[in-house]
This record gives C-alpha cells, sequence and structure tokens, in this order.
C-alpha cells in the first residue's frame, strides 16, 4: 500500500510539489511567527533579571534600561560615582556594578565597568578584566573579527563614532569574549578607572575626585526589594561640587514589561495577520487537495472497475495525502528552525538569542492542525466518493 | 457455470432490456455478437458485478449474485473474474508493471506477470509507461492484468475495438491462447474473429439463446 501509494505520488508531481509548498509557507509562517515572538518577549526578559534595580540620572527610564542593558540610545547623563557607597552601604543591597558608556572604538561602543559586569560571560581567548588594572579591555566576539584584534592588541578608541579624534594612550586586549548572538558581540569593555584616566578623571584620587558613571547597576539580596530600592532612589543627590543631580531608580523588569505592552499591540497585529495567512492557506490548501482528489476520480473509478475496493481506495488516499501533509509539516518546522538561525543576527541587537531546540506546545499544536487540515479533505473526499460509488446497488 | 436467467436491466433514461436466460459453460469460450446498444456490455457489466439486474437472477456456480451486497460482488471480482475494458482502463502515467500491481492493494498475487508479458510479447515494455505504448500493446496489458489472477471467469468488452484488424486479430488470438481451460466471454460487433471461440450468441436476437458453432472452430455466418 505505502509502495503503491509514492509510486502514486510520483506521477502527481507537480501537484504535490504545489500542495507541499502551500502547507510548508502556511505551517512555517504560522510557527516561525508565534516562536520568534515568544523567545524574543522570553529573552528580553530574562535579559532584565540580570539585575533588579539601575540607578541613573533622570530622564526616560526606556532609554536608561536600554542603554545599560543592551547598550544601546546615547546614555541619559552621569551621575556621581560616589553615590556607590550609599548603595553598597544599604543592608538590601548585594553588588553594585558601575557601567559608563563613553567614546568609541571603529564605531563599537566602550563601556566602562568592572569584571563583575562579564561574570557570566565566556571567553574564547585571554582573561577577563582585572579591576586592579587600567587601560585593559576584554572585547566582544565582532569587535575582534572585524577589527583583527587578538589578545595584546592595542586600540586607540575615539570620543566620537568613527571620529579622528582618537585617545593617544592605548588600551591593550586581555580578552576576547566568546560569540553571544547578543550586544556583548559589539562592544569594547575596559575598567571604568580607564575611562576617568582618558577623560582626565583621577582615578587614584579620594572620594572628593569628579568621577562620574552613566548608571549602577544593582543587584538586590531579595527580589521584593527592588521595587523598594526604586522608590527610595528616585531623589536628588549632590555632587561633589555641590550641585543638585536628579536621579532615578529603575527596575529594568518592570520597564521592560511596559516595553513588551506597548509591543503587545504591535504582536496583535502580526498575530491577527499570521491568522489570515493561515486560515487564506489553509482554503488554499484544501481547495489543491480537493482539486487534486477531483483530478484522480477518473484514476478511483479504474480502480474500482478493476476490483479494488473503496475502502481500499479511501486508504491508500488517506495514506498519501498523510505522507504529504507528514513531510510538509516536518519541512516547515526544519524551515523555520533554519529561518531562527538567520533571524538570530536580526534580534541579538536586543540581546536575545533564539534558541533553534525551543519547540513551544503551542507551535506543536499548529503543526498538528495544518496535519490534520492536508489530511481533511481527502477523507471527507473519498467518504463522498464512497458514497456517490459509481459502482453500487 | 454462468446463468443468466429473467434478466431485465432498466436505465435510467427509462430503456430497458431483457435478456433471454443465457448459460455460459465452464472452460468455453463465447463470443457476443451484435449492434450498439443491444445490451452486450451491460451483459457484461453485470456479470462482473458492476451493474445490477434490474430483476431476474445471475447465477455464478451456484451463487445467485444478485442477491449478494456490492462488497462481495467486488471481492468477487477480484477474485475470480479478469477484465478486459475496450478503453483499457490502464493509468497512462504509470508504468506496465505499475498497472498490474495495483491488484496487490487487494492482496492479488502479481507473481505471473512476467510471464504473461513474455507470452503476449510486451516484456520489454515492462518499466514503459503505459503513456508511451500503442493501442495494441495497451490491450496486452490489459488483458495481463486480467490474467495475472488466474481467474475463473475472463470477460472482455471489445478488446479489439481500438484496434485496426490486423492487430485485433492478433490480439483475440493471444487472448484465447492465455485464456485457454477459462470461461472467456468476449464482446465483439467484427463477425470475423467469431471463428476464434467456441460458441458465438447473437444478441440482436435475444430470444435466440445460444448460437452453436460448428465442431471445427468456425461460425456459420451463412
Amino acid at each position: 500500500m505505502l509502495k503503491f501509494a509514492f509510486k502514486n505520488m510520483a506521477i502527481k508531481k507537480v501537484q504535490i510539489i504545489l500542495i507541499v509548498l502551500s502547507i510548508v509557507i502556511s505551517a512555517g509562517i504560522g510557527v516561525l511567527a508565534f516562536n520568534v515572538s515568544n523567545q524574543v518577549s522570553d529573552g528580553i526578559t530574562q535579559n532584565a533579571l540580570y539585575y533588579s534595580v539601575i540607578v541613573g540620572p533622570s530622564g526616560s527610564k526606556t532609554q536608561l534600561a536600554m542603554n545599560t542593558m543592551y547598550f544601546a540610545e546615547e546614555p541619559l547623563g552621569t551621575i556621581p560615582y560616589s553615590f556607590i557607597n550609599k548603595l553598597k552601604n544599604d543592608n538590601r543591597v548585594l553588588d553594585v556594578i558601575p557601567f559608563a558608556m563613553a567614546d568609541s572604538y571603529n564605531g563599537y561602543g566602550v563601556v566602562g565597568t568592572s569584571s563583575e559586569l562579564l561574570k557570566d560571560r565566556e571567553l574564547s581567548d585571554g582573561k577577563m578584566l582585572n579591576n586592579s588594572n587600567t587601560f585593559e579591555a576584554v572585547v566582544g566576539y565582532n569587535v575582534a573579527k572585524y577589527n583583527d584584534l587578538s589578545v595584546g592588541s592595542v586600540i586607540h578608541t575615539s570620543h566620537t563614532v568613527g571620529g579622528s579624534d582618537t585617545h593617544k594612550q592605548g588600551i591593550k586586549v586581555v580578552g576576547i569574549l566568546d560569540q553571544s548572538h547578543s550586544p556583548y558581540d559589539n562592544v569594547v569593555f575596559t575598567q571604568i578607572q580607564t575611562l576617568w584616566q582618558m577623560h582626565d578623571h583621577s582615578a587614584e584620587g579620594g572620594e572628593g575626585e569628579h568621577k562620574t558613571v552613566c548608571a549602577l547597576l544593582v543587584s538586590t539580596k531579595n527580589p521584593s526589594y527592588a521595587t523598594q530600592l526604586a522608590n527610595d532612589y528616585n531623589t536628588t543627590i549632590t555632587d561633589e561640587h555641590g550641585h543638585s543631580v536628579p536621579i532615578q531608580a529603575v527596575e529594568p523588569m518592570s520597564v521592560v514589561r511596559d516595553v513588551l505592552s506597548d509591543a503587545d499591540d504591535t504582536k496583535y497585529i502580526v498575530f491577527v495577520l499570521c491568522a489570515v495567512i493561515l486560515i487564506m492557506n489553509i482554503m488554499i490548501i484544501s481547495i489543491i487537495t480537493l482539486l487534486n482528489m477531483y483530478h484522480s476520480s477518473k484514476e478511483i473509478s479504474l480502480m474500482r472497475l478493476i476490483g479494488i475496493s473503496m475502502g481500499r481506495i479511501n486508504l491508500l488516499y488517506i495514506i498519501q495525502n498523510g505522507i504529504i501533509g507528514f513531510l510538509s509539516t516536518l519541512l516547515a518546522f526544519g524551515i523555520s528552525r533554519l529561518c531562527l538561525i538567520f533571524m538570530n543576527d536580526y534580534v541579538s541587537s536586543m540581546g536575545v538569542v533564539l534558541n533553534i531546540g525551543k519547540v513551544y506546545p503551542l507551535e506543536l499544536v499548529i503543526l498538528l492542525g495544518i496535519f490534520i487540515i492536508s489530511v481533511l479533505p481527502t477523507a471527507i473526499w473519498t467518504f463522498v466518493m464512497s458514497k456517490r460509488d459509481s459502482i453500487s446497488d | 457455470m454462468i446463468e443468466i436467467k429473467n434478466v431485465t436491466k432498466k436505465f435510467q433514461n427509462e430503456t430497458a432490456i431483457d435478456y433471454k436466460d443465457i448459460v455460459f459453460e465452464n472452460g468455453k469460450s463465447y463470443m457476443l455478437l451484435g449492434a450498439s446498444g443491444c445490451g452486450k456490455s451491460t451483459l457484461l457489466n453485470m456479470i462482473a458485478g458492476i451493474l445490477s439486474p434490474s430483476s431476474g437472477s445471475i447465477i455464478i456456480d451456484g451463487i445467485d449474485m444478485t442477491t449478494r451486497s456490492q462488497k462481495e460482488k467486488d471481492k468477487f471480482r477480484i477474485q475470480k473474474i479478469g477484465y478486459i475494458f475496450q478503453d483499457f482502463k490502464l493509468i497512462n502515467e504509470m508504468s506496465v508493471m505499475d498497472n498490474i500491481d495495483i491488484l496487490r492493494l487487494e492482496g492479488v498475487n502479481t507473481q505471473r506477470a512476467i510471464e504473461l508479458l513474455r507470452e503476449l510479447g510486451i516484456f520489454e515494455k515492462k518499466d514503459s509507461k503505459v503513456k508511451h505504448l500503442s493501442g495494441g500493446q495497451k490491450q496486452r496489458v490489459a488483458i495481463a492484468r486480467a490474467l495475472v489472477k488466474a481467474p475463473d471467469i475472463i470477460l472482455a468488452d471489445e478488446p479489439t475495438g481500438n484496434l485496426n484488424f490486423t492487430i485485433g486479430e492478433q490480439v483475440i488470438k493471444e487472448l484465447v491462447k492465455v485464456a485457454k481451460g477459462k470461461t472467456l466471454i468476449a464482446v465483439t460487433h467484427d463477425e470475423r474473429l467469431a471463428c476464434y471461440f467456441d460458441y458465438v450468441i447473437d444478441m440482436n436476437k435475444m430470444t435466440s439463446g445460444i448460437t452453436d458453432i460448428n465442431t471445427e472452430g468456425g461460425v456459420d455466418n451463412a
């Protein structure tokens, strides 16, 4: 039966290819849209979990969060580094990491921080930043790759993006991050002191020196402290010169939730469009399958005349379309995974790595639905044919 | 033995054909002669269980087929009857062997196919697509498919209808040869082929029953 089903399919290559294509397109789009949308949401949310609170200058909460989590957007400004002491003395705080974004290297952002920012990152070569040293850099995978950097290379950063006003003093590359398909691939990390020294802020100075950061990334001892800190540190502080500096503390998770909430409308539109495409494709699949069966009616009556029972004919066509449906949905699934690889380049700027192995239950439901839809018209057709059997009493 | 008893077949356009009683003996070959529309093909289709008589009985080896369900008739047809159609009823896009192997869907053993194709002189075409064969070759494939299951009854509806006389005669000779020992009922309107059959039935004379042929194997067409 199976052998004959394959032979029967082989003589209808064009129709079969059309059916397979329509199923692959509809199932592929549906599954891909659902998977990417969910993985991006999950990924963005995951990124927000690294820190409980971000303390930075007053202004756009989103800009502050995007700048520190994804190294995107311009920093809002600076706050006095000395504020780190107050945070460290807060018994609700576990750790504080300084963050400053200034300068660039061939278009790649330069971040001044401490080694703790990179503690969860893997190195492909070299070593991590040593907080006691200065003028060392750990560079992202793409930075090293596209600038032919290796451990020991010396880079000269500039004040502006692609500018010629480079700092005379070079920074030595001590480590190269492993590829993570995240914003970390496109950043140069150096000690915060390095940035201060390059901008004439004394790294050697005491508490009174004029040292600033773009943000302070705070981890709390207990997740519930995050909201308290966010409320407590929306205030104004005074810098070393006696100037008032308004600061804000934001919960990255809350910012992400707001962003995703705004994106939900877009997501909804995308889903509606996907649903429309899916419905149209279901109709196309049904029509093509029915046309295919219609063209097979001569073949069916022929088989009936030579004595093949309607039951066997039904089974033959159901197996045949079952094979088509199964292979198509399998192909659709495979292609959707392949697309994830290519889409990784686009979503990595959001700090999200699409996991090719990630399968959501609803994806399986969509694929199962498409499979059933590809077999159902055949079952209906053969049922109708058996009722209208030309050879019957 | 096939017995046709008081059979009438009515069609939707209200025409009806009344058949006189006819008996086909096992192992004999019969030629049904007659003008178009006299009911030759209808009779074959009723024997094969493709059509059902409106009244009367068709009894095959003591079993009244008219009382059987369509499923039982299908089973009987696939097991006991080899049917050769005028328009071959082959799937053009498939190969000769696949057209025969299609019977395996019903569990028919098609191992004899090679032997039959050799006997019919089309063995070398076994892997060719049917659409690339001539009319004579297609009819031989149809014969091979009908005979591969070693049926007790062979029904042939105008097996030479699409062929010229020379090829048609050759096909009939081969058909009679490979069907030897079986009950063969062939419909044709070409009287010149009558000499190859044991009996000729003039279906135009529905009341005349079986026309016996001379013992030398030819029909008295005079």
